[in-house]
């Protein structure tokens, strides 16, 4: 008798291993814990932005000029998302890791690398759960925009859908860590501690380096959080999300490289040094890419439309030379005010620091310091000022152009909103959860199963 | 005695499989042929490199020597899964699933028909628990999960370690008669028993374990005339030979 020469024939439909991950994710407790607790640090951060956007909203009542410093993207939408962040910071982190790690401590491992997928598929339908149970979250944060909405606020959707898809690819960044640190840990604990050295560490580096010259500074923006700031600050910056997608597509990779249990470690350390080479590269690249947009309501990150064109007009390449420490709030002002939106506004501009290693303290007899020089078709000048109503004519002085006309009523007015939050309480410490153990219960009930199966099963 | 003396074609040929763990030999020089449609048992006691052995064969492991041959041809550890499956001991996957939902998920990736679930879930009698989750299950009826999952990929050869392992002896009667059926039906089984009385029932050949050695290879009388005891039984030659 002749034995069949291979399993191959068949290809491998991939719904059943998705409806597996799916399931997985599902059935953990973690995943419904992990939303329960979301409901109350969403809510009262909510509950507590609404409290003060409404006390900052009866000042303004009779100012105009208040007013207009009210936008529910600072006021209300990132206060409330910070729920998430934390939520993503220090629970998801379990929530990802049990798609790998249950599997590596009960044995089924040595099944699911046997099963006919290729390793990136196994890692993908993982990555696809991690992602729906991320989604899950997200939906329960973004149910304060509903509730917002029905108190009668003002949404600009841009900026919110802008801040939702940061917290999105931060997500799914702590999930693919997750992964990657399940696939090299045996136990789940152990990749608890590997994922939260990133996330964690990330605070510390946060807080620790950041303004600092030099090595220190160049290690604080390598921190997770920082990932969140443009999309909070309402950028939306290609050269970021393409950074993110390839951290996300390395840590995938980087677990695919390490799951299957058969492959030498000299192999994969192989593997994953052309990984992380491939993946510096891309995020080395992507700091090159300088497209940008200010989806903002408000246009927090732009100049005036009329100066934003002017500048765009200015074709020859602008140096400003910065004598400032970067640590200095001065340089901090200057970048926020000035540099980078004249970054997103002229095609050719050149931003160079005196010198890098200068420090505050270093240069307190230098007379120069604290100047920046503008040189722009041969010209140059100086000034010591961070705003942009003085540096904006000196530019246009140095190009030989007139000052743009502002166009009358145009400026952002604010949203001002006097609200009671207490309904929201109401719907994040009771309807919300309610829902969650809904749901929960309901995934603990078995599925349907066709009785035929049952039956004939049964027929000894 | 070859495969070729045997009248059956060589399926896989083990080479020179060799493993280390640190300092300690797990296998050492191991070869032996496995034969198309035979059920073939890896003997030997606790320690002597079965699940090692199945385990490095199917690349669930890494080996540190030797090569696997699929009827003649190298078959590196990327191609294994598509020859081979290995259903490993003392594993309870996916405990928060349900029985029948383990058994679909199988059967919906390998494409098998209802009627071949059915059949299967009928033949290890796993009806009684279809609906139960898998972390509820005693050690006998998880360990007939397993071999349902097993017998659910059409893989042509399928390796077993300790597949009676929680059955009482009229269980592994029953058990053995559903392996049996299976190697009737073309599939090549080869399974790691540390009871000889039960892989002198199921098997056709023997593969003698120790140490981490191959101390024989062949079938009850070859291994009776090479001992000169004809009435010999399983556990005589293994402690002759061993």
């Amino acid at each position: 008798m002749r034995s069949p020469d291979t399993a191959a024939a068949h290809r491998a439909p991939v719904l059943p291993l998705l409806a597996k991950e799916f399931w997985e994710i599902a059935s953990g407790r973690a995943l419904w814990i992990m939303l329960l607790i979301l409901c109350p640090l969403v809510g009262y951060s909510f509950f507590q932005a609404v409290g003060i956007y409404g006390e900052a909203s009866s000042a303004a009542q009779d100012s105009p000029e208040l007013a207009s410093s009210l936008s529910p993207l600072d006021g209300v939408l990132v206060p409330t998302f910070g729920g998430l962040y934390l939520v993503a910071t220090l629970l998801f982190p379990f929530v990802a890791i049990r798609t790998l790690g249950r599997e590596k401590e009960s044995g089924a491992l040595a099944l699911l690398v046997q099963l006919p997928y290729r390793v990136p598929t196994l890692i993908l339908a993982k990555m696809a759960a991690i992602f729906g149970a991320w989604l899950a979250a997200v939906l329960c944060a973004a149910s304060a925009l509903a509730v917002w909405l029905a108190f009668g606020g003002h949404l600009y959707v841009p900026e919110t859908l802008n801040l939702v898809i940061g917290h999105v690819l931060y997500g799914l960044l702590v999930g693919a860590i997750a992964l990657f640190s399940a696939s090299i840990s045996e136990s789940s604990a152990t990749a608890a501690i590997v994922t939260l050295a990133f996330t964690i560490g990330s605070w510390v580096l946060d807080f620790a380096l950041a303004g600092q010259p030099g090595v220190l500074g160049w290690l604080s923006r390598l921190s997770l959080t920082q990932t969140l700031r443009p999309f909070e600050q309402g950028l939306l910056s290609a050269g970021l999300v393409l950074g993110i997608v390839a951290a996300i597509g390395v840590f995938a990779a980087l677990a695919a490289v390490w799951l299957h249990p058969g492959v030498p470690v000299g192999t994969k350390i192989v593997r994953s040094t052309a990984c992380v080479a491939i993946a510096a590269a891309v995020i080395a690249l992507s700091t090159l890419v300088a497209l940008s947009l200010d989806v903002t309501e408000d246009g927090r990150n732009s100049f005036s439309p009329p100066d934003q064109k002017a500048l765009a007009e200015l074709s020859e390449p602008l140096i400003i030379t910065v004598h400032l420490a970067p640590e200095d709030p001065r340089y901090v002002d200057l970048r926020r005010n000035v540099l980078s939106k004249l970054e997103r506004a002229m095609p050719r501009i050149t931003v160079r620091l005196a010198t890098s290693s200068q420090s505050m303290l270093g240069s307190a007899n230098d007379e120069a310091y604290g100047e920046i020089e503008y040189s722009y078709l041969g010209r140059s000048d100086r000034s010591r000022s961070t705003s942009p109503r003085e540096i904006l004519p000196l530019i246009y002085a140095l190009a030989g152009r007139p000052i743009p006309e502002p166009i009358a009523g145009q400026e952002y007015r604010g949203y001002p909103l006097l609200a009671n939050g207490s309904p929201a309480l109401a719907w994040f410490l009771g309807g919300l959860p309610l829902l969650i153990v809904i749901a929960w219960w309901r995934s603990r009930r078995p599925p349907r199963f066709p009785a035929q199966l049952i039956k004939n099963g049964a027929q000894a | 005695m070859t495969a070729s003396s045997l009248g059956t074609p060589m399926l896989m040929q083990v080479e020179r499989l060799a493993k280390r763990y640190g300092e300690q030999r797990a296998l050492a020089d191991i070869s032996f042929a496995v034969n198309a449609g035979e059920v073939l048992g890896l003997i030997g006691p606790n320690g002597a490199g079965k699940t090692t052995l199945m385990q490095a064969i199917a690349g669930i492991v890494a080996a540190d020597d030797g090569q696997i041959l699929w009827r003649g041809t190298p078959l590196p550890l990327s191609r294994r899964r598509k020859f081979l499956f290995y259903l490993p001991d003392g594993v309870r996957p996916w405990e928060d699933q349900y029985v029948a939902s383990a058994a679909e998920l199988f059967a919906a990736i390998y494409g098998r028909p209802e009627a071949f679930l059915a059949e299967t879930i009928r033949s290890l009698g796993l009806a009684p628990v279809l609906r139960k989750r898998i972390a509820a299950l005693s050690k006998g009826y998880g360990r007939r999960l397993l071999l349902a999952l097993a017998l659910l990929t059409p893989h042509p050869l399928v390796m077993m370690d300790e597949p009676f392992d929680g059955f009482d002896l009229r269980q592994t009667r029953d058990i053995m008669d559903v392996l049996r059926e299976a190697a009737g039906s073309g599939r090549t089984l080869v399974l790691a028993i540390h009871q000889l009385g039960d892989a002198a029932r199921v098997c056709d050949r023997f593969v003698l374990l120790a140490e981490g050695r191959v101390r024989g290879v062949g079938t009850l009388s070859e291994f009776r005339a090479q001992i000169g005891k004809p009435a010999a039984t399983l556990e005589d030659v293994f402690l002759a030979l061993t």
